[in-house]
């Protein structure tokens, strides 16, 4: 019985053990193989320390070892949280301390300029190097990657988790403050993975290109279907359009996800894309925000044969809809219906049903809903709620998702904004709150706010309002260059606007809506 | 060792637009792809900085990581191009 994430990889090792399971430029791993390595790590990762439901950093780039120590971290009992490559060392610091991480799998040229914040990560006892781990001046226990995956398993395994016990921890931002662990189990992430099979109609046969990184919900998913299904997961590092192109031909790739901003680059006439036709390609989809209908026309006439979901998601319910492609001609902006097994209610601010052609919240009920936000229950409680449509005996719990929508007379639903103040920013969920506080720190401020503006490419680029000390001269270009020392690029402000002053609602808050109206928004 | 005047013009513009370029002293051979410092949308305004303010034409088939990899194959790139434009 398959109920634990590395079940699914082990289950498709039975059945196809020759198979090609991974491929990342020109590694090419059979699906025996894999299991057999992340059986070896998963034997390293329990004798440096790992005990049940101890949470494990994996810090790397798109890699063969970077799969290996997501099912690695499931077999050996723990759970793993992926960090994003782009993230500076305080923040990978901060969720290091967040989620009280124990372990950490990374390379020894990113563990370097991240050992001074480590510091202050006292739950952290080991790191585990790929690639040399020799040079490495480190105060807590090292490990080498290669040789755990070498290592012979103890025969019979010792399973320790059932499907309810916590999987991944998947770090995302909201309207303010710090980034958040959304915690999945075990059974979250494979009913994901089941259902979004199931409507893809993923088999053996696929061949999918993962372009979305393993730390976003929908990058995870593309590693967890492939996986379940024996299917072929190709990896690729690429910074133009280009390489993605000539990858999709040469690995004769089947399935492919993106979003909005991956769309826009791929339309670009310097993709390539409109010199070569993709026969292999039978499906693409699109999460993260809207693909923009310039891009979406370009796609469906340069991919004709190709079918495109539009799919709809955010990381607290992992997927909730996607438009069936006999659709999008009628409906092209259109989010589509639930997935599978899930139900998608629009809730009115009475909490009752909304009727055809009336706003509300977008609320999620499914087996993907996830256990909320490691650490804040508080947090969790304002987002995993009690159904409102269920008697409360029941404790059905939902997932509010803070995203405005409404539903047709035939049940399809269209997003119409955002409740709260959270930019999505290249398919990055980007809180305000984070980065008022980085120009805060600039000490050059006494005011500060950041609005999404609407952006073709990036889905909203990030614009930021600021009130100097008094006084003070202000080159808006040098805040810029300070923002960008001290954050990832899609955080950085594009345009400061040095204002007078801020407008303020009653209470003395910014008033953000305000703001919105003067760029005509 | 003194950099080519094209180097420091491509270096400035490096470090005032992508913040991982400051985490180190930028050298001609980092590799500007492999490590993320310019990534996918980046590479769109170093390529329209480039046209701007060397007056070159970057095509289709320039894109490509070989002209991209690194400041010491930026220049030489830049160069080629001024060369070609001025045939």
């Amino acid at each position: 019985m398959d109920f634990l994430i590395h079940h699914m990889l082990q289950a498709s090792a039975r059945r196809h053990s020759a198979k090609e399971a991974l491929v990342h430029a020109e590694e090419r791993l059979a699906y025996d193989d894999v299991a057999r390595r992340v059986s070896g790590l998963a034997t390293g990762l329990r004798e440096a320390g790992l005990e049940r439901g101890d949470r494990i950093g994996i810090y790397l780039d798109a890699s063969v070892p970077q799969v290996l120590s997501i099912f690695g971290v499931s077999q050996a009992g723990g759970v793993y949280v992926p960090v994003n490559g782009l993230l500076f060392p305080d923040q990978v610091a901060f969720i290091a301390r967040d989620c009280g991480m124990k372990g950490l799998i990374t390379t020894p040229e990113k563990l370097a300029p991240l050992a001074q914040a480590l510091k202050e990560v006292p739950s952290l006892e080991f790191v585990v190097l790929v690639g040399g781990f020799g040079l490495v001046d480190s105060p807590l226990a090292v490990h080498d990657f290669e040789a755990c995956c070498a290592l012979p398993p103890p025969s019979p395994w010792r399973e320790q988790a059932i499907e309810k016990d916590l999987a991944a921890i998947l770090y995302t931002s909201g309207s303010t403050g710090k980034p958040k662990g959304v915690m999945l189990s075990h059974a979250q992430v494979m009913a994901g993975s089941s259902i979004v099979s199931a409507y893809l109609r993923i088999t053996e046969a696929d061949r999918i290109l993962a372009v979305l990184p393993f730390s976003f919900d929908a990058g995870m998913n593309q590693l967890m279907t492939a996986f379940q299904q024996g299917a072929t997961l190709i990896l690729i590092n690429f910074v133009f359009a280009r390489e993605v192109v000539r990858t999709l031909l040469r690995e004769r790739v089947t399935g492919l996800a993106g979003v909005p901003t991956f769309w826009s680059l791929l339309a670009q006439p310097t993709s390539g894309l409109q010199k070569q036709p993709l026969p292999d390609l039978r499906y693409l989809t699109n999460t993260g925000g809207a693909m923009p209908q310039t891009v979406l026309a370009t796609l469906r006439s340069l991919l004709p044969s190709t079918d495109i979901f539009l799919m709809y998601g955010l990381t607290e319910a992992f997927r909730s809809t996607y438009l069936p492609p006999e659709e999008l001609a009628y409906r092209p902006t259109s989010i589509g219906k639930a997935i599978p097994d899930t139900e998608i209610l629009v809730i009115n601010e009475h909490g009752g049903l909304c009727k055809p052609g009336e706003v509300g919240e977008l609320v999620h009920r499914g087996p993907t809903v996830s256990l909320g936000y490691w650490g804040h229950p508080e947090l969790t409680a304002k987002v995993l709620r009690p159904n409102p449509l269920l008697p409360p005996e029941l404790a059905d719990v939902v997932c509010y998702s803070g995203d405005y929508v409404k539903m047709d007379e035939e049940g399809y639903l269209y997003f119409v904004g955002r409740r709260d103040a959270m930019i999505k920013s290249s398919g990055f969920r980007i809180s305000p709150t984070e980065v008022e506080e980085v120009l805060f720190r600039s000490g050059r401020l006494k005011g500060a706010a950041v609005i999404g503006l609407p952006d073709e490419v990036l889905g909203q680029s990030i614009k930021a309002l600021v009130v100097v000390r008094d006084g003070e001269p202000l080159d808006p270009a040098q805040l810029r260059e300070f923002c960008a020392a001290n954050m990832p690029r899609h955080m950085v402000p594009k345009v400061i606007e040095v204002l007078d002053d801020l407008p303020k609602t009653p209470s003395g808050k910014v008033d953000y809506p305000a703001l919105r109206r003067r760029e005509g928004l | 060792m003194t950099l080519h005047p094209i180097t420091v013009r491509i270096r400035e513009f490096l470090i005032e637009h992508f913040p991982s370029a400051r985490k180190h002293p930028l050298t001609e051979d980092d590799h500007l792809l492999a490590n993320g410092i310019v990534d996918s949308l980046g590479v769109l305004d170093l390529v329209a900085y480039l046209e701007r303010e060397f007056n070159i034409a970057v095509g289709d088939d320039d894109l490509v990581p070989e002209h991209f990899e690194s400041l010491r194959r930026l220049t030489a790139f830049v160069q080629d191009r001024m060369s070609v434009g001025s045939r």
